[in-house]
């Protein structure tokens, strides 16, 4: 369990994390969600104690993490993809650490193995892709089997398969009763992994709460295309639903999902051309919860295209 | 494909830990290879060079000891000291290593796994104090004692005295490798206060090279500037391992003192900001 009270951290006259307090909860998937200078890593730097917290305080299983004892068997950390000696290889890095610990060297060749890094694992650390790079990092966190993971943009760099890997990775370690804290700022990956979202914008908390919640309250939102709009209008005013007339042949329903529309239509005799269900995604959530806090704006914003 | 294991790790932080996982990883790099041979082979080459110079030098005069400036040469304990000609590269060389230590921490990022796998910072810094006067300290003593294997028989040749049991050459033994510590030490310490590899040696090499000549430049016109340079790094070593080549008018309380300063005032400044800066 990792709980954050009042964490703030100011760099100059710049306050990146704002007074955020949260508590990821053990035996789920934890998205910790933001755009690219929310505040995401430094949240987790100091989450780990690499970074001081100006203000505030987090724990990380009911202990300040820069007195553990058991460090790496305790929390996993992935920052940055090769936060390692570029001289170094996959397994004196790894054996470097698990010697910190005292942790046997079967370990080492565990992670190894568990990464898909045992080929090259007598390989120089910087001659390796970003990819690679990422998978031992994920190696380093996995190293001491710990009961926190905290990973900070772990797909990063991976191909499809390794996306995967992470996903099933987060999910089975979240199944096995342990702590996954993981950030990204892409919602679509998230809406694959996380349990829980927390979402970070300008080092400020914009929402925190089961995915579930993130999308619609419920109401299905339906486009229907029509020549005779004017008379399906009226057979479906009369359900007390919301009713948006986009143009002379479009309309917006919220309310009543796609099936109970076509069959209105059905019986009023109105052809229809076009009957669209409109699923407000996750990506949609984010995009309007974030939409004043992201710190770099492109200036063509994609429209909304609604189904997916 | 499983993540768990049969029994939980343990995984109890300990210095013993810290220290042996600063040494497998010192010892993959190439660099610290490489430093540790080059400062055994320069310092044993000078040696032996500087040996068969003076013995040369000596026999071809009748009595060294009429020509003005030859007098020390003379001395029994010279040829000893002869052998600690090339103590200022190794402090420069090890001092290297020294800033190479932490400074790579930095440079590379991998202090950020250092210090996740052990968050007390001070016992990461521990862990490399020790780790550094053992090697450094080794290196010195082996480079001195193969120097001395190597340049007896040249001393021989020339009919001078290289006593091991000599006050002179134990000086020269462990004098100098008390220098070489507090070089590599002073640059550890920079490694930890600049976090940068090139600046952790660019002042490294100020402080050792570039210092003495300010001083000796300003000495003649400055009253206090030569007592200053007494205390310099390379000055303290040279005259502590070498008092007939490089004396001083310091006491050797003093010259203890000035050692154990450069030792401790620079770690210190360096721990007190390691435990106070954020890791990059």
């Amino acid at each position: 369990m990792i709980q954050a009270q009042q964490l703030t951290k100011t760099y100059g006259s710049k306050t990146v994390v704002d007074q955020v307090s949260f508590t990821v909860q053990p035996g789920q998937v934890t998205g910790f969600l933001g755009p690219n200078g929310a505040g995401k890593s430094t949240t987790m730097r100091m989450i780990v104690g690499l970074a001081a917290p100006t203000q505030g305080q987090v724990l990380v299983n009911n202990r300040d993490f820069k007195k553990s004892k058991h460090p790496i068997t305790e929390v996993g950390t992935l920052l940055e993809a090769k936060s390692v000696h570029k001289s170094l290889t996959p397994s004196s890095h790894l054996r470097s650490i698990a010697a910190t610990a005292g942790l046997p060297s079967s370990r080492v060749s565990e992670v190894l193995e568990l990464t898909g890094l045992t080929g090259v694992r007598r390989k120089k650390i910087g001659g390796f892709s970003l990819g690679m790079g990422q998978r031992l990092g994920i190696a380093t966190a996995l190293l001491g089997d710990p009961q926190v993971l905290i990973l900070d943009e772990p797909v990063n760099g991976l191909d499809p398969e390794g996306v995967a890997w992470v996903r099933n990775l987060a999910r089975q370690q979240a199944a096995a009763g342990k702590t996954v804290f993981i950030s990204s700022h892409l919602m679509s990956e998230m809406a694959q992994t996380a349990d829980h979202l927390i979402v970070i914008g300008r080092g400020r908390i914009m929402a925190d709460a089961p995915i579930s919640e993130f999308i619609d309250n419920g109401l299905a939102q339906t486009i229907v295309k029509s020549s005779d709009i004017e008379v399906l209008m009226n057979a479906l005013s009369s359900q007390g639903v919301q009713l948006r007339r986009i143009d002379a042949q479009t309309l917006e329903v919220t309310g009543p999902d796609s099936e109970v529309i076509g069959r209105r239509a059905l019986e009023t005799g109105v052809a229809l051309s076009e009957l669209r269900p409109l699923q407000r995604t996750l990506e949609d959530a984010y995009m309007e919860l974030t939409r004043d806090a992201v710190e770099y704006h492109s200036n063509i914003v994609a429209e909304n295209s609604g189904g997916k | 494909m499983t993540t768990q294991i049969q029994t939980p790790l343990r995984g109890k932080v300990t210095l013993a830990g810290v220290l042996r996982s600063e040494a497998i990883r010192m010892f993959s790099l190439k660099s610290t290879g490489i430093l540790i041979a080059l400062s055994i082979v320069l310092y044993v080459g000078i040696a032996v060079i500087a040996t068969w110079a003076i013995g040369s030098l000596l026999q071809d005069m009748s009595d060294p000891s009429q020509m003005e400036g030859m007098g020390t040469m003379s001395q029994p304990g010279f040829a000893s000291e002869t052998l600690g000609s090339g103590l200022v590269f190794n402090q420069l060389i090890l001092g290297v290593l020294g800033v190479l230590l932490f400074s790579g921490e930095f440079t590379t990022g991998s202090a950020v796994s250092t210090f996740l796998a052990s968050p007390q910072r001070l016992r990461v810094m521990t862990a490399k104090i020790i780790f550094t006067v053992v090697l450094t300290g080794l290196t010195q003593l082996v480079s001195t004692l193969l120097a001395f294997i190597i340049a007896k028989p040249v001393a021989e040749n020339y009919n001078l005295t290289l006593e091991f049991s000599s006050s002179s050459f134990q000086s020269v033994l462990w004098y100098g490798t008390l220098a070489v510590i507090m070089a590599a030490l002073i640059g550890l310490a920079l490694g930890v206060l600049l976090r940068s590899s090139a600046g952790g040696i660019t002042v490294l090499a100020a402080v050792f090279f570039v210092l003495p000549i300010i001083t000796a430049i300003f000495g003649s016109y400055v009253d206090w500037l030569p007592n200053v340079s007494a205390f310099l790094p390379d000055q303290l070593g040279l005259s502590l391992a070498t008092p007939l080549s490089a004396p001083s008018d310091l006491e050797l309380w003093q010259q203890l003192l000035g050692v154990a300063g450069w030792i401790i005032v620079p770690l210190a400044l360096g721990a007190v900001l390691l435990a106070k800066r954020d890791i990059k």
